[in-house]
């Protein structure tokens, strides 16, 4: 078992993680094998379409995993400290503190019946252990540093009173309250109206500058990804399919998923006469295909990809969860290979269990 | 995302053409009927509510007049084959007797709901069709009966119409049931007439009449098929408490509420005679509400509250 | 909020007429009249006639109408404002005043009892969900939903006060001991333990499904997410969310309060309101069950009125 290449002074570590979801009708491989990274004060970009387990992944990180979910493999370090591993006590200590999340839903992610900087204050008295009035005080300067005008009344105001993009600030200043070294951001624009979108964006990034965090961005907005990420990871159906630095993926993506997801941004100044669209749809959960998981959609699909293919390096640090070689072609083995002679291929390529 | 894969085409090389998802599409009835059988406990009171009915038909049909026939020998008899739950103070074979009774309360109970959904239905979708003053002045009458208390509007009538009379009692507990499917119903016409399909029917030339029998009453049954079984629990339980307080079914008629307050006479000899009645209500009450949440979950899945 | 309750209260007019021409025509248009029963008697016809003409039963109906519903208003001042009982000639307002104490102390008693064990039972339903602890509270309280009221009634008095003798069989007091506390709550255990039984199984389940429905909500998963212990998600976060509903079906409850335990009433003969409306049903006092009938009306408008203020109350998004 070859382990994923571990780059040094990495904050978040992920490697193996499987989140699985006991329901009804069967087993849902939400996260099935997932590895990456996030070094110190970097953003990790993670895109895909809805229901490729990027949100799942975000929630394993903060152990928020409800039944009939369950954390069935894997390991989550961050730093030094084995996330998996600590009690429920130690990990409450680390969520909100080391480790801030904000969702994409701010009309619905602030608790209705209490007054917003409450709801910030809680958090700080929480982990700083200090008194709620100066948490209270605290509050309001977090309010006004995410841009809130008048932030001592919007601090009384209930999130009813507010509008999208202010209870998105709302999150975010609770987010950061207790200078967190790690922000997961899951999908934190996709609800909010375009310009309000971009202002939000701004927002983050002087505040990452600012905090010197990292963060993990979840979205399936490529657009978001080119402005923000530093590195960048793509999902489909459970697993990592291509990752690398951001310029690398837009420039030279390799998998014909991330292919197709950069061919549908509409682009400036480009003439095309359509919008290329990813034909067909996410694979049902509980009815993976044998094989590549993205096959019945893929335009290069060939016979060999009904043997699931290999994370292999297409160059140092770029990985690709594809049988084509890595110039993009199809390999030898290509047309009409037996299963076994794909395994032994596979097996000289993973650099993944 | 109900998708199952396909058998693949042998060699097919071209797997994203011949691997395209063929889910078979299942008709309405078909997934009503999956729906339903999934929720177990609905499935165990549908077979509970068939045994209940077939014996309040059944017993009483093969028995003759054993539910009213007294006799000086039996009296207080303890069981046997023929009488499984003995014999009361007047000789009457008990079991015998709360078949009769139970006959009694679910035809009150069926006919009672029928009653409310003719109701309903009619006031329904009347208001929800045409809307305006004629929707306003339908639902200040629905106001109207919810805010008298139910239970004494029933009595009121009961007492003061027909002691003792089945169908005055079925009529009560119909007056003043309709208002929920009522309220469905208008809501759902409400909603449903500006649906496609009936302004494509009305655009047709279709007259109101036409509309609403053939396009819009079966839409919007769901609910009120719902809301009707979970009827028939509180019209059997009306008819008990009626019975009970005097007003309803009288003796020597059966009914359980008559069995129940009956047996208030002769606890000392036999208490258990005011648990066989009271059983019998509480499941006829339990298979009706199963099956009502069973035919929600089933028939009306956005009504659903909660998810497994 | 002021003049919403205003507009409201306006509103409940047309409401309270319709009530009052529905409750007047049911009884007195019903064949037969109170004095039917004296007919066999060796009681003149002549003596029914008087009788009947005391009690205005001999003018046309509009006009009794008119007269019952003109007089019916001025009952804060005038104690014969609903008329006079026909079974003891009493004033029908002193006699339905008089059995409020007693219908406030069961159904308080028990209203009480119900919220504070179904609050906890269903915070516990659902934080457990599928829990065996769940599941056993499940069961109970299906069966108890679906026990109709007076059966548990009879049922517990007989295990209760005639086959173990540990509570009264009837009545609010021992005779020659009225006004003693503790004879009081000797009588009222067992209708308030029938109506409490019946109340925690419909109180808990829904108690439980609006817990559940809260625990689902994003800004639990956000509280989570701060990092707060569970017990504080559940009691500060959830509860609150989760009793917005209960604190609306309170209010719902108000009506049944005084006229929904008749049942529970007659069967322990608790000399209640609800008692008195079914007694009055069975004698025909035709001008105690239409006063019966226009306050029942009444606490469902208020009952009503008070649902929607408390809403606005526990939830800061409501504003009238």
């Amino acid at each position: 078992m070859t382990q994923r290449p571990t780059r040094t002074g990495e904050l978040l570590s992920i490697d193996g993680l499987k989140t699985h979801f006991y329901t009804q009708d069967g087993v849902v491989k939400a996260v099935d094998g997932v590895s990456f990274g996030i070094r110190n004060g970097e953003t990790l970009g993670v895109v895909g379409e809805s229901g490729c387990g990027k949100s799942i992944t975000a929630l394993s990180v903060m152990r928020l995993i409800e039944r009939p979910g369950r954390i069935v493999a894997g390991s989550i370090r961050l730093a030094d400290r084995d996330l998996l591993a600590l009690s429920d006590e130690e990990m409450r200590d680390v969520r909100g503190n080391a480790i801030s999340m904000i969702f994409q839903e701010p009309m619905t992610s602030l608790n209705p019946v209490y007054p917003c900087g409450d709801q910030i204050a809680e958090a700080i008295s929480l982990h700083e252990g200090i008194h709620r009035r100066e948490a209270g005080d605290r509050a309001i300067e977090m309010l006004s540093q995410v841009g809130i005008p008048d932030a001592k009344r919007r601090a009384r105001e209930y999130p009813h009173q507010l509008s999208g993009g202010m209870r998105q600030r709302v999150m975010i200043a609770m987010a950061l309250s207790t200078n967190p070294e790690l922000l997961i951001a899951d999908e934190p624009t996709t609800a909010l109206d375009v310009t309000i979108q971009a202002q939000i964006l701004e927002l983050m990034k002087a505040l990452r500058e600012r905090n010197r965090m990292a963060i993990m961005l979840i979205t399936h907005d490529l657009g978001v990804i080119a402005e923000m990420a530093d590195d960048v990871v793509v999902m489909y159906s459970g697993k990592v399919v291509e990752s690398s630095d951001v310029n690398t993926v837009f420039e030279q993506p390799h998998h014909p998923y991330t292919k197709g997801l950069l061919a549908s941004i509409p682009r400036l100044g480009e003439k095309r006469h359509r919008l290329e669209v990813i034909q067909g749809v996410v694979p049902n959960p509980l009815n993976l295909p044998k094989g590549c998981l993205f096959k019945r959609r893929c335009p290069s699909a060939m016979p060999v990809c009904d043997t699931p293919p290999p994370l292999q390096e297409i160059q140092p640090g770029h990985l690709s969860r594809c049988w084509l070689t890595p110039a993009g072609e199809p390999p030898e083995i290509g047309a009409d290979a037996e299963a076994e002679t794909a395994v032994a291929a596979a097996a000289a390529l993973t650099v993944e269990a | 995302m109900e998708g199952t894969q396909v058998t693949r085409i042998p060699g097919g090389a071209i797997p994203a053409v011949d691997e395209v998802d063929l889910t078979p599409v299942r008709t309405y009835w078909q997934l009503v009927r999956q729906r339903f059988v999934r929720h177990r406990l609905a499935v165990i009171a549908f077979f509970l509510m068939a045994i209940l009915v077939t014996a309040a038909i059944a017993i009483p049909l093969l028995s003759g007049d054993a539910w009213k026939e007294t006799s000086l020998e039996r009296i207080n008899q303890p069981a046997s084959l023929t009488a499984p739950l003995g014999y009361d103070s007047l000789g009457i074979n008990t079991f015998a007797r709360l078949m009769k009774g139970l006959q009694t309360s679910l035809f009150i109970g069926f006919a009672a709901v029928l009653v409310i959904v003719f109701i309903g239905v009619t006031v329904g979708s009347t208001a929800g069709y045409f809307g305006g003053w004629v929707d306003n002045a339908l639902m200040r009458v629905v106001d109207i009966v919810l805010s008298i208390p139910t239970f004494f509007l029933i009595l009121m009538l009961v007492a003061f119409w027909g002691t003792g009379n089945v169908w005055v009692i079925i009529i009560a507990i119909g007056l003043t049931g309709w208002t929920t499917a009522a309220r469905l119903v208008r809501a759902e016409f409400l909603s449903l007439r500006e649906a496609d399909f009936v302004q494509a029917a009305k655009a047709l030339g279709a007259g109101d009449r036409r509309v609403v029998m053939r396009h819009m009453i079966p839409s919007a049954m769901a609910p009120v098929v719902v809301a009707a079984t979970l009827g028939i629990a509180d019209s059997v339980v009306v008819e008990a408490a009626l019975s009970f307080l005097g007003f309803g079914i009288t003796p020597p008629e059966a009914s359980l509420g008559n069995m129940l307050t009956k047996a208030q006479d002769y606890f000392y000899r036999n208490p258990l005679l005011a648990w066989y009645p009271g059983i019998t209500l509480v499941l006829v009450v339990l298979a009706a509400s199963f099956l009502g949440d069973g035919l929600r979950d089933a028939l009306d899945p956005r009504q659903r509250v909660e998810t497994n | 909020m002021a003049r919403y309750v205003v507009r409201r209260l306006i509103q409940a007019i047309p409401i309270i007429v319709g009530i009052s021409i529905i409750a007047f025509f049911i009884v007195y248009s019903a064949p037969g009249d109170p004095f039917d029963r004296f007919r066999s008697n060796k009681v003149s016809p002549e003596v029914i006639a008087n009788l009947r003409r005391v009690y205005g039963l001999d003018q046309p109906l509009p006009i009794q109408f008119v007269k019952w519903f003109t007089a019916f208003w001025s009952f804060p001042f005038d104690n014969t404002a609903w008329g006079f009982s026909i079974t003891d000639g009493l004033p029908v307002r002193d006699k339905i005043f008089e059995r409020i104490p007693s219908t406030l102390q069961l159904m308080g008693t028990s209203l009480i009892l119900t919220i504070i064990i179904a609050i906890p039972v269903g915070i516990l339903g659902a934080v457990k969900q599928y829990s065996i602890a769940d599941k056993v509270i499940a069961v109970i309280t299906t069966i108890g939903y679906a026990l109709p009221t007076f059966w548990l009634g009879i049922i517990l008095r007989q295990i209760f006060a005639q086959q173990l003798d540990l509570f009264p069989l009837f009545g609010k007091y021992t005779f020659g001991k009225e006004g003693d506390i503790l004879d009081l709550l000797w009588h009222l255990a067992l209708p308030a333990m029938t109506i409490t039984i019946v109340g925690v199984a419909g109180w808990s389940r829904y108690m439980r499904a609006s817990m559940l429905e809260v625990l689902r909500a994003d800004y639990i998963r956000t509280a989570k997410a701060k990092g707060l212990a569970s017990s504080r998600v559940i009691f500060k976060h959830a509860l609150r969310n989760a009793l917005i509903p209960i604190v609306t079906l309170l209010g719902l409850t108000i009506p049944t309060l005084l006229a929904g335990a008749a049942i529970t009433e007659a069967v322990f003969s608790w000399p209640g309101l609800g008692y008195l409306g079914v007694s009055a049903v069975t004698e025909r006092d035709y001008p105690v069950v239409l006063a019966f009938a226009m306050i029942g009306g009444a606490m469902v408008i208020i009952g009503n009125l008070l649902a929607d203020i408390l809403y606005a109350v526990v939830d800061p998004r409501i504003k009238y």
